[in-house]
């Protein structure tokens, strides 16, 4: 934990770096869907952006939990708890992923991917 | 008794206890939500209509990503100001962050606002017209609610009450426009209760049918035990015996006769409805949620039937800000049909000359839009355009565009002002160039009329779900920093590092909060 005073001043710092880079991903997710000349993949909203919007916020989400809560010096045992739930988590997405999804008879266009 | 490890670490965790109980609860709050992300995955790859994508307005919905990351910020400029005993620095940024999340619930409360004054209207052809109800002030439901131009009016001859599930506010609303206007509903024939006659004519009361529904189930009752006692009768004799041996008495139950001439003079008359005429006839009206309408006969949610006449009863949208045929279009193209061909044969279409004029302008809008496409993006090796229009684009009409189309400028060139990004179309504003059309729509016509609420479809639904479980998340975490802020000077003299710790796990959840927003802004707002 950062305790003396010299590191915890340093870290105000590091916050508000943090907390710059977030708003400007924020406005970058925002552009990415909304201005045509940004727009990835086909015209409008398809898989791409899709992926290219949920890999934003969960970069924003690991800054938020390396900096802000402290992920990046933390006791090994808040990383099981943690991340034993994330998987959980992960894992339950894709049973009801793999469960609305049939394979074989993949239906791409709901998606914007090509067959 | 003096806590344990609230500023010391525990040997075997190396933690202060506070610190372990908030991961714990976090790891939970993570199945939490992500139980609903899943059902919002779920959900919208199973949707049986378009998915609203991007339907609603970015502007607020960024705004509060913006307050909530900027709260996470001082949140933990809080705690630092606590690690460096700089009281003040703790009680600045920590109002700042209270602060944030007043703003947040605020920006939310607005949207939600927007959303239940927001009338949407499913005609039988899935075309889905917004707009607004013109409230008529004097309209009030039976809980004095107002009641839009979306009611049903039907001229009751005959009403047939449900002894038992009657529902006494709707019997006194019945009751209270008859008053008003001079008609009478009486008894259509004698009954008896309690063994006493109540004589054909006597008017129609909640207390009538409360003595009718106590003297029915009180009859049911009796019947019931009456017709039990019989069947045990009937197979305890021994001739039943002989014929059933060996089996049990729920085997035999079904074959046993009771002799019913026996148990006539025993039983009593059961009052299951009870009917009422109404002289002069009387033009009654009920919210369309309440009553299933029929040409000659109606029913209400309380199984009240209704014989009379089905009248003009039309939902009158004033202000149609968007028209939507996506839903139509996808169940043409199921059936295999040209969905313009489908478009141009809807009865919005053909009824509403304003509607068409707009159909046709959205056209060449997006005629336009494909030939701009096509120039910057070319055809790929097959010959077929790389990029085209949306679903959205070709299908749906909204207020935006209606703006565009009254100012006489394209698609999405509109200038709208900021309140109308957070408050929706400024009606007033946009009236004196017609830009929104009004709009009657006969009944028969109407498939589902409703609000933007959760009941509208599953994607508000889970929006809502979603977005009520952050909000409390969000009042919740206030509360309990607004604690340490006005309440933690205390803790702060006995030992800093107390207060700090707690801010510190307070901050945890707070950032959760803000975690969850993260994910819940794109996927609700711009996906």
């Amino acid at each position: 934990m950062a305790d003396s005073p010299e590191l915890i001043k340093k870290s105000i710092k590091t916050y508000t770096l943090i907390g710059l880079v977030l708003f400007i991903f924020t406005g970058v997710t925002v552009a990415v869907a909304t201005v045509p000349a940004l727009d990835i993949g086909v015209h409008g909203f398809d898989a791409w952006d899709m992926i290219l919007g949920l890999a934003i916020a969960s970069f924003k989400a690991t800054l938020v939990g390396y900096i802000f809560m402290h992920l990046n010096h933390e006791k090994k045992a808040i990383y099981w708890i943690f991340f034993g739930a994330i998987v959980f988590f992960a894992f339950m997405i894709i049973l009801f992923m793999s469960a609305e999804s049939d394979l074989i008879h993949y239906n791409g266009f709901r998606f914007g991917l090509p067959y | 008794m003096e806590i344990p490890y609230i500023f010391t670490p525990r040997k075997d965790t190396g933690m202060v206890n506070s610190k372990i109980a908030i991961w714990l609860f976090l790891a939970s709050e993570v199945m939490l939500f992500g139980g609903f992300f899943s059902s919002y995955v779920y959900l919208r790859l199973g949707a049986d209509y378009p998915w609203p994508e991007r339907a609603l307005p970015v502007l607020p919905g960024l705004i509060n990503t913006f307050v909530l990351i900027a709260s996470s910020v001082t949140v933990v400029f809080a705690w630092a100001g606590l690690k460096l005993r700089k009281w003040r620095m703790f009680q600045v940024n920590m109002s700042i962050t209270i602060f944030c999340a007043a703003i947040f619930m605020v920006l939310k409360g607005i949207e939600y606002n927007v959303k239940f004054h927001h009338q949407a209207v499913r005609l039988d052809d899935y075309t889905i017209l917004e707009g607004h109800l013109n409230y008529d002030k004097n309209t009030l439901d039976a809980n004095g609610k107002e009641v839009g131009e979306d009611v049903i009016r039907v001229q009751a001859e005959k009403l047939t009450f449900s002894t038992m599930r009657y529902h006494a506010a709707w019997v006194e609303e019945i009751l209270r426009q008859a008053t008003e206007k001079g008609s009478k509903i009486t008894l259509a024939e004698d009954v008896l209760i309690e063994g006493q006659s109540v004589t054909k004519g006597t008017e129609l009361s909640v207390a009538l049918l409360k003595r009718v529904c106590k003297n029915h189930l009180d009859s049911r009752g009796n019947n019931a035990s009456v017709r039990t006692d019989a069947l045990r009768d009937e197979w305890t004799t021994a001739k039943a015996k002989a014929e059933n041996a060996g089996k049990r008495g729920w085997e035999i139950a079904p074959t046993i006769e009771i002799n019913a001439e026996k148990i006539a003079p025993l039983l009593k008359k059961e009052t299951s409805s009870l009917a009422f005429v109404v002289n002069p006839p009387l033009q009654l009206w009920f919210p369309h949620r309440d009553i299933k309408e029929g040409d000659a006969q109606s029913r209400l949610r309380d199984d009240t039937v209704i014989d009379g006449k089905l009248l003009d009863s039309p939902v009158n949208i004033h202000n149609l800000d968007a028209i939507d045929f996506r839903h139509l279009v996808m169940k043409a193209e199921e059936k295999g049909l040209d969905p313009i061909v489908a478009i141009e044969n809807s009865w919005l279409i053909k009824n509403s000359e304003e509607a068409k004029a707009a159909w046709n302008w959205n056209k060449e809008q997006t005629a336009k839009l494909e030939k701009e496409l096509l120039d910057n993006y070319g055809v790929d090796e097959k010959g077929v355009a790389k990029r085209v229009p949306t679903e959205t684009e070709r299908y749906r009409i909204g207020w935006k565009d209606f703006i565009s189309k009254a100012n006489g400028v394209d698609k999405g060139d509109a200038e709208i002002v900021i309140s109308e990004e957070f408050f929706g179309p400024n009606y007033k504003l946009r009236e004196a160039k017609h830009t929104f059309p009004h709009l009657k729509i006969p009944r028969k016509e109407v498939f589902l009329s409703g609000k933007f609420t959760p009941a509208w479809n599953t994607y508000y639904a889970i929006y809502f779900t979603m977005t009520f479980l952050h909000g409390l998340h969000v009042i919740g975490g206030a509360v309990v920093l607004g604690y340490y802020l006005f309440r933690g000077k205390k803790m702060y003299q006995s030992n800093p590092e107390w207060l700090a710790n707690r801010v510190e796990v307070g901050g945890l959840f707070w950032h959760f909060v803000d975690l969850v927003w993260i994910f819940l802004f794109p996927i609700l707002y711009l996906m």
